[in-house]
């Protein structure tokens, strides 16, 4: 998948500057949408979906013991 | 008398039209320059080091070559907002890639560590964030230095003989980085599978860490 999607980035570059402007754009945007796919895939975990639950982003404390120092 | 100053006046915009070409011109090269040193060092890294990159970092770099794409049809066809529109859209891809890695590997736990050697303290992911954060000042920067674009549709790169030889250069760099990068060896194998699941941030559960056979 990544090996297609360079190649695809290389099309781009190459079909560009042989000035076919509309054969860049579409390997410009197949690139761009094969990359998103696979970035969506690559972060997608079996257990935790797109969660990081590594991340606490609540205070776990019962309201009101918040302490200001 | 009116005819003279007429004269002066249009030299004078025709000279600032010039200036303005030019330092866009040098914008964009310093840019596209600056990534290709950059993914040259991504490269080196790799080759020399032996630092295999996991499939988050290899997007990036496809995100860097996107915004490169950009820069270069600038320079190929003319300028064109299209052109850094497009390159935007490589950066932000950039920032959202480079964010959800560093979120990734930011809280240490067993297995899960930044990948590489830092560079000045800072590891790659978070460098593609700066990167990434440079790419859109860098461009908010020039939008308002030579925001009214007028000038730039009569002012062809190859009227810059020094510039254009210098974007020559680039380019050809990152056809022989792009070709590099397409070959075989960029993807983890099974071969040394133990010595990328040392690199790598995830567990070999997740499909992060999942390797091809060959």
């Amino acid at each position: 998948m990544m090996a297609t999607i360079f190649a695809t980035t290389l099309l781009a570059f190459v079909s560009g500057w042989r000035r076919h402007g509309r054969w860049s754009l579409l390997f410009f945007f197949a690139s761009l949408a094969l990359a998103g796919g696979l970035f969506l895939y690559e972060i997608y975990s079996p257990e935790y979906g797109f969660h990081m639950p590594w991340l606490q982003t609540y205070d776990a404390r019962p309201a009101g013991s918040a302490v200001c120092t | 008398m009116h005819l003279k100053l007429d004269i002066l006046a249009e030299t004078r915009a025709a000279s600032t039209d010039r200036r303005l070409a030019a330092i866009n011109h040098t914008a964009m090269l310093l840019m596209m320059v600056a990534i290709a040193a950059i993914l040259t060092v991504a490269i080196i890294f790799q080759y020399v080091k032996g630092e295999l990159p996991c499939p988050l970092c290899l997007l990036e770099r496809v995100a860097l070559f996107g915004v490169c794409f950009g820069i270069m049809r600038n320079f190929r066809h003319g300028f064109a907002y299209r052109n850094t529109g497009l390159s935007l859209l490589w950066t932000i891809f950039l920032l959202v890639v480079s964010v959800r890695q560093s979120l990734l590997d930011i809280y240490p736990r067993p297995g899960h560590a930044y990948i590489g050697s830092p560079i000045f303290g800072i590891h790659m992911p978070v460098w593609s964030i700066i990167i990434a954060l440079a790419l859109l000042v860098a461009y908010a920067i020039k939008v308002t230095l030579v925001g009214s674009d007028a000038f730039m549709r009569t002012a062809d790169i190859a009227t810059f003989p020094t510039l254009k030889r210098i974007a020559d250069a680039d380019r050809a760099h990152y056809d022989r980085l792009a070709a590099i990068l397409t070959n075989a060896g960029q993807t983890p194998t099974r071969a040394n599978l133990p010595h990328v699941l040392s690199l790598c941030s995830t567990p070999p559960r997740a499909s992060r860490c999942t390797l091809p056979e060959r």
